[in-house]
């Protein structure tokens, strides 16, 4: 367990705490403040991975987010993650860590024998290796596909967390704490606005921690550190840690992940592994600082290949050597620091290679570490596999020779993070001084400050953030003061990286996108072959696409394919980024909102009483219905609703209608205006009566249908089907705001003011005179059918009575206040029992409708027009009423139109199914023989054999013709009978009785 | 002669679980029953008389906007144009007024929610600015927790809200306020 | 993307439905022409590439139907108005 790269002093890791982790198996120590990657360098670990495409065996590039290499799964069983980066995951005592991609072990991959397959692994090998024959694709390419290449496991079980989503509001959004984030966020939050200051890394401070820099008469990391401890004393300040900010969306609307307990074995009791922010932000301070970019040369993913920067943030910030030996290899002066760190650090530098030509910076860092350094020269090809040995360079004049080393430090400049400038779609601009793209333009409320926006050197970086986070606060009307920002140490020199973009040399693959294994030589085969705009480079060759989103290789995939194909820059292409920044787990976004509690779940007033009864539940939209009621003995669903139907018939039944939906209108002009959006008249209704009324869609189409009750001269109570009542609510305030203001009218949803109960059957007035208080009469004189009554029930509840029926029995649907809604049902069962009652659910109403030939949502598909349903002449001539001119166009009113009849087998015993087309007898099912479709269909009990409802063109002049009823998909091909569609009762008398 | 109805609560422990926290609870739910609750709508060309009514009977001045005024046991909240929800603890028969008024008593369910954590448990489920510079006592809403529709409004500054939904609604938003809850403490005890 | 209800204030969009057109107005039905005027109202639509006038309502809020004013390439929204108000304008200029 010995940590044979940790420098004996420095960083900011806690020494005094040592952790105990694993990877692959083997035990390795670490400390608090360590990622992952750090610790395993600092135990000597420089083989993380095997890559996507050919296995080969992959260390760390980075120290950030933008890692390409360093995947791993964490955790094991329901836990486990694929695909983490090394360089983010914190380490915490007990982290378990295994290497991804290889077989049977990470240091002998079997499966790497796919670089010696190399020329068909190529750019665009999809398209072209597994073209022929192409049955072999499903069976044989893509799952050999699959197995070879590949990233992480998923675990395959159910996640066991919880997540979280919090919607936070602030003046000010600072993204990013480096240095421009920081005084961004102490200028924002000392005027008193309230800020959120959102970072990625478990630490403040970015780039301050990771290198040696000195703000007044401070280490930059104590300048960090005391910095965030001034913010978290501000208490209108949220700092959020482990929170990168991942999409920006219109209007200030910004989406954060927090990683709550990532950073644990297993998350604290009752809180969260993840939290997603929703952050409305009047303004942002994007400072998301800039990301190296590395030079491509044959071998250069050989572990033991780092950014210099990240070479620095190991030696800084983790106290941990990467390499005993470096070679460094840049184009800018950049690197001059991490010359010195290493120096410092106690690392030989073997060599320092400017691929630029002499430049004094570095000339001056290489000489004072010893180093001999080799102008305009280049890396040909690194060696050594698992884990690097060392190098061949050649110099400006063309001489080659051999350097060991365990370390390459390369620097090519620097690409300014601006992803999130760009997720509304803004285009980035080339900056030829910079060699890199800047942001363009910027969502609204948003600034960039610091290396975001390029300014590279601390002082302007601090100075950049200052001035941004001032001028944020003040637009939302607070008084910034000057944030002192103290002078800084002198900066490196020319950072900016203008060239050359790779290696001339070329020996070996040379990697450009390292997590989709896509190299210098795919570029130009792209190139080659024609896909020479960004666009297609990046799909044909994959550049880019990999979940670390091409953060060190797209602009390096354009600067090369710019120089290939002889055009500038920003001529060949301009990356974009969308959302998320980064990777963003599916449990995340669902926050708490799974399972059964992936939406509300309404309960009805019988709810509760039904769960006693052992009642069989259905979900209808958000509501649970009591689909029946089975009973000891019987079988399954389809006795028991046989006999609840049975029950209805013949004695009485009690159903929970108040899942309909239930509208109170009032208002001076409430008739006049629901004579203008059901097709038929309203306001010649009587006061005490109610009426079956349709809706049409302006186009002519059914919408909705229900019963309208008059309760007053301008009160009236609407009923809807249970699944529409949102919609139709909102059609008729559209109707009320936007067609007719001049109306008064006013709609108030009384959906779950009432519990509303069916009382069906022969014995259904028995029940209900047992119920309601004295002096009210229900006689079939004093509440005939269609009629309404306010009266009282039970000793003194208000109660509306209707006597309504869907079932097409003698029946009545009895409203109490919701509150009573549990008591009056057992109520009612307890006042039915004399006569023989039985609740009734969903699947008997259903039989019972269709018995009735009453059109429901089979019927009112959103195809159908009033004369389809039967209902033409409901439609009146005397007003204008919504849908009523196009009802009238001529495809409308084409007498082949299928309109609705019932249907019956020819042989009795046969099935009926619904979505069966009809064909006539004796012609071939086809498009041009189909005469309309089956919508509905029920065993009848009461008829003794199966029904159905449909729409057959002509339907109505052919009673007693017989069609195929056609159902291919089920296999269905029976004789039916058109008959009509009331197959019980159809003088209605007994709704009369 | 059947027996009188018993009033009760759309919550049951098995849909409504209670919770309480290891020490100091951060946030209390409770449900407050009994509150009588009308919707009122303005009658066209009846707005003043509507004011003048309210004003007289209860002493209150009807909000323009998103707001609650109260006065005594009857307060009135702003939920649209022309649109209010009046309630009281008393009982009030709100019919009588010169608009157009529904009872809602049975319609809609209230919580109260309180505790130095309510906010944020709040903010989990509601995307509204709560912040006491954006939202004070006085101050109300119509809006969504995560796609339920409430009405809700501030009464207290510690602070503490009361949170008004549908009926049928108030089993599954229990459940998701004591799921925020859990983490921040929660006490949650039906039953008042 | 949020719109500020005129009743309400800014609120997110998910609190909003959409309709679509507010530029179209609803035809006489008595007029002699009602049928091709009622196909135009119903069917046909102009596709701006920027500012158009569209009809969401606050279905998670007051309820209110708005007219939003909003550039359909950026989603910037110009103005947001009550649909009541901008209906009862056009009706009493209608008179």
């Amino acid at each position: 367990m010995s940590q044979s790269n940790r420098l004996a002093a420095g960083g900011l890791i806690d020494r005094a705490s040592t952790i105990g982790f694993t990877f692959d198996g083997r035990r390795y120590a670490g400390h608090s403040g360590d990622t992952l990657a750090s610790a395993l360098l600092a135990n000597g670990v420089k083989l993380v991975g095997r890559s996507f495409k050919y296995h080969r065996p992959r260390g760390v590039l980075t120290a950030g987010s933008e890692e390409p290499n360093a995947l791993v799964e964490l955790r094991s069983g329901a836990r486990r993650e694929p695909n983490a980066k090394a360089t983010v995951a914190e380490l915490y005592d007990g982290l378990e860590a295994t290497s991804q991609n290889r077989w049977p072990s990470l240091a002998f991959d079997v499966m790497a024998v796919n670089q010696l397959a190399a020329p068909i692994f190529v750019a665009g090998f999809y398209y072209k290796t597994f073209m022929w024959p192409a049955k072999f694709w499903e069976k044989l390419y893509e799952p050999m596909i699959r197995r070879a290449a590949g990233l992480g496991r998923l675990s395959g079980e159910a996640d066991p967390d919880s997540y979280e989503k919090i919607t936070a509001h602030c003046d000010v959004l600072v993204i990013g704490s480096g240095p421009a984030g920081l005084a961004a966020a102490l200028a924002a939050g000392r005027s008193g606005a309230r800020v959120i200051l959102a970072e990625e890394d478990f630490a403040l401070g970015g780039r301050l921690n990771s290198d040696r820099r000195t703000i007044g008469d401070k280490a930059s990391s104590a300048w960090a550190a005391d910095a965030a401890a001034e913010l978290e004393s501000l208490p209108e300040v949220t700092v959020l840690r482990r929170t990168p900010v991942v999409g920006v969306y219109d209007d200030g609307v910004y989406a954060a992940l927090e990683r709550v307990s990532d950073h644990m074995r297993e998350p604290a009791a009752h809180q969260p592994r993840q939290r997603l922010w929703r952050i409305v932000a009047k303004r942002t301070v994007l400072a998301a600082g800039a990301l190296e970019r590395p030079i491509p040369f044959g071998g250069n993913d050989t572990p033991g290949v780092m950014l210099a920067s990240a070479v620095r943030t190991y030696l800084n910030r983790f106290g941990v050597a990467p390499g005993k030996r470096a070679v460094v290899y840049a184009n800018n002066d950049d690197a001059a620091a991490t010359i010195a760190d290493l120096a410092a650090a106690g690392c030989e530098i073997a060599a320092v290679i400017d691929a630029r030509g002499d430049a004094p910076a570095l000339h001056a860092a290489a000489r004072a570490a010893g180093a001999s350094l080799i102008f305009g020269g280049a890396i040909a090809r690194a060696y050594g596999g698992r884990s690097l040995k060392g190098c061949e360079i050649v110099d400006g004049r063309g001489r080659g020779f051999k350097v060991e080393c365990d370390l390459i430090a390369v620097s090519a400049g620097w690409n300014p993070s601006i992803q999130l400038t760009t997720h509304l779609s803004a285009r980035p601009v080339w900056d030829d001084r910079l060699a890199a793209f800047l942001p363009g333009a910027r969502p609204v409320g948003m600034e960039v400050a610091g290396a975001a926006g390029g300014a590279y050197g601390l002082g302007e970086a601090l100075a950049a953030g200052a001035k941004a986070g001032a001028e944020a606060a003040e637009a939302c009307g607070f008084a910034a003061g000057a944030v002192d920002i103290p002078a800084t140490d002198p900066e490196p020199g020319d950072t900016h990286g203008r060239g050359p973009w790779r290696s001339p040399v070329k020996r070996g693959k040379a990697f450009v996108d390292f997590q989709n294994d896509v190299t210098v030589s795919d570029v130009e085969l792209a190139a080659r072959e024609g896909f020479k705009s960004v666009e297609h480079l990046k799909r044909y060759t994959t550049l880019g696409m990999a979940t670390d989103q091409g953060r060190t290789s797209n602009v390096l995939g354009l600067a090369l394919m710019a120089e290939i194909t002889g055009r500038s820059i920003p001529e060949t292409g301009i990356t974009a980024a969308r959302a998320p920044f980064t990777p963003v787990a599916i449990g995340a976004l669902g926050g708490a909102h799974r399972h059964k509690e992936f939406r509300p779940t309404r309960l009805p007033p019988s709810h509760f009483w039904a769960e006693e009864q052992g009642a069989a539940f259905t979900e209808t939209g958000q509501w649970m219905r009591a689909a029946y009621f089975p009973r000891p003995g019987e079988k399954d669903w389809f006795e028991t609703a046989v006999r609840e139907v049975n029950t209805v018939r013949t004695a009485v039944g009690v159903y929970d209608a108040s899942t309909l939906g239930k509208i109170d209108i009032q208002g001076a002009d409430a008739g006049v205006f629901l004579d203008r959006v059901y097709i038929n008249a309203f306001s010649s209704l009587a006061v005490g009566k109610a009426r079956y009324g349709l809706m049409l869609r302006e186009d002519g189409v059914a919408m909705d249908d229900g019963t309208t009750t008059r309760l007053g001269e301008t009160h009236y109570y609407m009923t809807t089907t249970t699944a529409n009542a949102g919609g139709v609510m909102r059609h008729l305030e559209l109707c009320k705001q936007w067609l007719w203001p001049e109306l008064d009218v006013h709609f108030s949803s009384v959906t779950d003011q009432w519990a509303q109960y069916a009382i069906a059957g022969p014995r259904s007035r028995d029940v209900v005179a047992a119920l309601v208080d004295e002096g009210f009469d229900v006689s079939n004189e004093a509440l005939p059918y269609m009629g309404a009554k306010e009266l009282t029930v039970c000793g003194g509840v208000k109660a509306r009575l209707f006597r309504l029926s869907f079932s097409g029995e003698l029946a009545y649907e009895l409203a109490v206040p919701a509150r009573y809604g549990d008591a009056m049902i057992r109520a009612i069962i307890k006042a039915g029992e004399p006569f023989g009652i039985c609740p009734y659910g969903a699947e008997a109403l259903a039989i019972m409708r269709i018995e009735k030939g009453h059109a429901a949502g089979p019927e009112l598909n959103g195809n159908t027009t009033a004369a389809d349903l039967g209902m033409g002449k409901m439609l009146s001539k005397k007003k204008d009423f919504i849908g009523r001119t196009l009802s009238g166009r001529e495809a409308f009113q084409d007498p082949e139109r299928p309109s609705l009849v019932g249907f019956r087998p020819v042989d009795r015993s046969a099935r009926l199914r619904s979505g069966a087309h009809f064909v006539p007898r004796g012609e071939t099912p086809s498009a041009a023989n189909d005469q309309g479709y089956m919508t509905s269909t029920a065993y009848s009990p009461s008829n003794g054999h199966w029904i159905g409802l449909g729409f057959l063109a002509r339907g109505p002049e052919r009673m007693g013709e017989i069609v195929r009823a056609y159902d291919p998909v089920r296999g269905g091909d029976i004789e039916v009978e058109v008959v009509s569609p009331v197959f019980v009762d159809p003088e209605g008398a007994r709704l009369r009785a | 002669m059947p027996e009188p109805l018993v009033a009760r609560s759309p919550l049951r422990a098995h849909v409504a679980p209670p919770a309480s926290p290891a020490g100091e609870p951060g946030v209390v739910l409770r449900e407050i029953p009994d509150l009588t609750l009308a919707s009122v709508a303005a009658l066209k060309g009846r707005e003043a008389e509507l004011t003048q009514a309210v004003s007289s009977a209860y002493g209150v001045d009807l909000p323009d906007g998103p707001k609650r005024v109260s006065s005594g046991a009857v307060s009135f909240v702003g939920v649209g144009p022309g649109k209010w929800l009046a309630a009281s603890t008393v009982g009030t028969d709100f019919s009588g007024l010169p608009a157009a008024v529904a009872d809602q008593s049975d319609g809609r369910a209230v919580f109260r929610l309180s505790g130095p954590k309510a906010r944020e448990t709040l903010a989990t489920l509601v995307q509204i600015d709560l912040h006491p510079r954006a939202f004070q006592r006085g101050d109300a809403a119509v809006t969504h927790a995560a796609s339920i529709a409430v009405t809700l409004w501030q009464v207290g500054d510690e602070p503490t809200y009361e949170i008004v939904m549908f009926r049928t609604y108030a089993a599954t938003l229990w459940r998701w306020l004591v799921e925020a809850g859990r983490s921040r403490g929660i006490d949650a005890r039906l039953g008042g | 993307m949020r719109i500020a209800c005129p009743f309400c204030g800014p609120r997110g969009v998910d609190e909003f439905a959409y309709l679509g057109d507010a530029t179209v107005k609803r035809p006489n039905a008595d007029a002699p022409d009602a049928l091709p005027a009622f196909v135009e109202y119903v069917y046909l639509r102009d596709n701006p590439a920027g500012l158009h006038r569209e009809l969401w309502q606050h279905a998670l809020g007051c309820q209110s139907w708005l007219v939003v004013t909003r550039n359909v390439r950026t989603h910037v929204i110009d103005q947001v108005e009550a649909a009541r108000d901008v209906a009862a304008a056009r009706l009493s200029e209608a008179e």
